[in-house]
């Protein structure tokens, strides 16, 4: 048998030890989860950051999730609520998977095809000849140094 | 007035179209008096646009509620200061004021190049005619803000109609940056149309050489340190008003602004290139046609509603209207350039990859990544509801893990591109230049580390942030200390004679010092903490060394407002630090629309930022909610930082004469004094 003075003591451990380390860890949760969806007042900020006065929706939807949060549900699970709820736009970022994947995928396309752009622009430049000459629209040849010269007298004359 | 204004735009509308038509028509002809009349014609369309919009700012300060426009933006308790910004703060009146705003960079360009550059100029003042026709047909025929109240009688005659009062401003509008952060964007998107114009105009000219290049070169760091002005202040005004405690949110107006500033920014690296060595031509055209584009295309993203925003002040149906523009820009643009490519074509060679030209095509392709990404996570929601039915956000999370280590990058460039230089750069050469400043970003690394900012990329940013403030220190160093040696100056002076002598350069690093200052207040992101609660007078909450107590709230009754007041105490460490004011203000006008004030305590190291979240639903009690944002302030030092360097760049360099120091007593015998001077070259390290 438990003395009442263990039960008291234990309750009192329950209650100042491990029932505000269970909200921490509920709060954290709900800040986690909830930078994963957009607030749908049309704020266009993470549900955990609109705060913008005169905010219809932050409110309501924090409860739903906090609610969601505290009876165990999985992320899966408040995701698909979530979206079931207020549909697609409700992602903070755009899923992993099937079309969405273009938008995570296309800054690195981008990147890389940039990337072979400059490689392939500073092979072409390092195979020029070094003294190219030019020819001008009377037929007279001219060196890149002269040019050079012409383009810092332009440079010179034009700097106002 | 609103007669005046609307015949003052109509003429206009006709002058523009006379500058572009008699433009082509003296092109073609070469007739001086065709020509001249064109560019007289284009100055009158600008002193026109100004009259209509001066006399739009009349009815505002007239209270004329005959007038929809002043009705829908304005009321009779607006303050004068207010009554100016409702000028920009609808969709008519905006599109008015962005043909004020371009007519001022029109008229002088008119004016300043009235007796010069005879070849080029009728094609300058063919192409920004035609870019003002475009948005004086807006503002006579879309969306005029010269309309009038009327009411149909019974026999079907239209009567005028006269309100008692306004609706009033839109209450996010009412804070003193608004009045000068939407102007300052403006003159930033409207000023990229004359290194556009000039671009064209070269383009269809075949205008030798990179004169254009030097030509525009002022006017795009006038229109580039406008739009940097203008994202800040709004930057620094949804920080301010919008409450919920960051600068930045990837909203899609907000990307709109930077999408031309990215490219912009590209521009201005990349034309080094083509100045020092006739290189990237084909590449700077475009990236100032693109530039152009971004800037219409920012505006239909910002007016067509096609993407939602939370301050996409004016939308409506025009949208149409500027994808047309969109296209017969590209057309235009595109075949100016298939008509004329052999004249862009690139004249010399690359020595060496690592060089400085290496990294400017390196800089560019970031910017240029960069500009495509924000664009496409913009649009993403447009295409994903287009290709599969559903709308996908694309909100602060997807750009923050796309754009971090694209902005690190181009930190790390603006670090290694002075220490290249042109041609080629040696290995000896590398390791001088390189070894202090990795040494000062591993320094300003572990320096953070220690005192507690443990972030992965924050790390990275401070330690990049070290490096590149070192190697701009290294750059005023070297050069200051080559000046002091051979004048005698300090070094302080000689630093400043060195900035002088190459404006352009040494403005340039500033900028890059500025730069330098955002990214450690970008930095300081990773490490806000926010607490929000319910509070009840005297509750109080702890948000780091802080505690604030709810002390009271009152009311403060303003003309146009009447704002509630929460008092919150500050306590730091357990001392009485000061008194907070975070406020919620009901407008008058708009029905009982609402805005806030936050309250800031801004210090170097981090900003307590107390917003009045408004009151609970169940209880009415009021919610507090309070954030510590770290190294805030920064980024507006930072600001300041960039427009002074560009202001900096923006002045004329200081000529360096060929001085001939006093020649030494003659020589008894041989030789000649005239014959033996002593030169001395007081030339600065370039």
């Amino acid at each position: 048998m438990i003395s009442r003075r263990s039960a008291l003591a234990l309750t009192l451990v329950f209650v100042f030890g491990i029932v505000p380390i269970l909200a921490q860890q509920r709060s954290d949760r709900v800040k986690t989860v909830g930078s994963r969806f957009l607030c749908m007042c049309n704020c266009n900020q993470v549900l955990t950051q609109c705060n913008h006065v005169g905010c219809t929706m932050s409110t309501s939807m924090l409860k739903e999730l906090g609610e969601w949060v505290a009876r165990g549900d999985s992320d899966a699970a408040i995701t698909a609520a979530f979206v079931k709820e207020y549909g697609t736009t409700v992602y903070a970022e755009p899923p992993r998977s099937g079309f969405s994947l273009l938008a995570w995928s296309m800054p690195a396309v981008y990147f890389l095809f940039g990337a072979i752009l400059v490689i392939f622009v500073i092979r072409k430049w390092r195979s020029r000849p070094a003294n190219v000459l030019h020819t001008t629209p009377g037929g007279v040849a001219v060196s890149s140094e002269a040019l050079d010269r012409a383009r810092a007298q332009a440079a010179r004359e034009t700097d106002d | 007035m609103d007669v005046f204004g609307s015949f003052a735009l109509l003429l206009a509308f006709v002058c523009a179209v006379y500058a572009l038509v008699g433009g082509i028509a003296g092109i073609i002809t070469r007739h001086p008096l065709l020509i001249k009349s064109t560019r007289q014609a284009g100055m009158a369309t600008c002193i026109l646009i100004f009259l209509a919009t001066f006399s739009l700012e009349y009815l505002f300060f007239s209270d004329n509620f005959a007038s929809a426009y002043v009705v829908s933006h304005s009321n009779r308790d607006l303050s004068t200061f207010y009554k100016v910004a409702a000028l920009w703060s609808g969709q008519e009146g905006s599109l008015l004021f962005w043909s004020f705003l371009l007519s001022i960079y029109v008229l002088s360009v008119l004016v300043v190049y009235r007796n010069k550059n005879g070849e080029l100029m009728p094609y300058v003042g063919v192409v920004l005619a035609g870019v003002q026709i475009f948005f004086l047909t807006l503002n006579n025929f879309v969306a005029s803000p010269f309309k009038m109240l009327g009411n149909v009688s019974a026999s079907g005659a239209i009567e005028p109609f006269v309100r008692m009062d306004g609706n009033g401003l839109n209450p996010l509008l009412q804070y003193p940056e608004m009045v000068i952060h939407p102007p300052n964007l403006y003159s930033g998107y409207t000023g990229f149309t004359i290194p556009f114009a000039f671009a064209l105009a070269a383009l269809l000219a075949r205008y030798p050489g990179e004169k254009w290049i030097h030509l525009t070169r002022k006017w795009t760091m006038i229109a580039w340190c406008f739009q940097s002005c203008g994202i800040l202040l709004g930057a620094h005004w949804a920080y301010a008003v919008l409450g919920w405690g960051g600068y930045w949110g990837w909203d899609p107006v907000e990307n709109a602004s930077l999408l031309p500033w990215l490219t912009g920014t590209a521009f201005l690296h990349s034309v080094m290139m083509q100045e020092k060595r006739g290189m990237m031509k084909v590449w700077n055209v475009w990236l100032v046609f693109t530039t152009f584009l971004l800037c219409i295309l920012g505006t239909f993203l910002t007016r067509s509603g096609i993407v939602s925003s939370v301050h996409a002040f004016a939308q409506s149906s025009i949208g149409s209207w500027f994808v047309g523009f969109l296209g017969v820009i590209l057309i235009v643009c595109f075949a100016a350039y298939v008509k004329n490519r052999d004249y862009l074509k690139s004249e010399n060679r690359l020595d060496s990859v690592v060089s400085r030209e290496s990294s400017f095509l390196f800089n560019n392709l970031l910017f240029l990544v960069a500009c495509i990404a924000v664009l496409s996570g913009t649009l993403f929601p447009v295409f994903s509801e287009w290709f599969t039915g559903n709308r996908i956000s694309v909100g602060p999370p997807f750009f923050n893990k796309i754009m971090i280590p694209i902005g690190l990058a181009l930190l790390f460039l603006t670090g290694v591109g002075p220490l290249l230089a042109w041609g080629r750069t040696s290995k000896e050469s590398l390791r001088r230049n390189f070894g202090w400043p990795l040494l000062a970003g591993v320094v300003s690394a572990l320096v953070t580390f220690a005192i507690g900012y443990r972030n992965i990329y924050s790390t990275v940013c401070l330690f990049l942030c070290g490096f590149v403030a070192w190697t701009i220190f290294l750059e005023f160093y070297r050069g200051a200390k080559v000046i002091a040696t051979r004048s005698g100056m300090n070094l302080l002076f000689s630093a400043q004679e060195l900035a002088m002598r190459n404006t352009r350069r040494y403005g340039g690093y500033v900028v890059h010092f500025g730069m330098v200052l955002i990214f450690i207040g970008l930095a300081g992101a990773a490490f806000t903490v926010d607490v929000q609660k319910t509070m009840n007078f005297g509750d109080s909450m702890k948000l780091g060394p802080y505690t604030l107590v709810l002390q009271s709230a009152d009311t403060k009754a303003d003309k146009n407002y009447t704002a509630q007041r929460m008092i919150v105490e500050v306590l730091k460490d357990g001392k009485q630090a000061m008194l907070m004011y975070p406020e919620k203000r009901l407008f008058q006008g708009r029905d009982q629309a609402s805005g806030t004030m936050v309250a800031i305590y801004s210090t170097l190291r981090e900003d307590l930022y107390v917003v009045f979240a408004g009151q609970d639903n169940d209880t009415n009690l009021p919610v507090v909610h309070a954030f510590l944002n770290p190294l805030v302030k920064w980024i507006w030092f930072g600001g300041v930082w960039v427009v002074l360097g560009t202001l900096l760049a923006l002045v004329p360099s200081r000529k360096v004469s060929l001085v001939l120091a006093a020649a030494p007593e003659p020589a008894p015998a041989t030789v000649m004094p005239a014959l033996n001077p002593t030169v001395t070259l007081r030339e600065g390290h370039d």
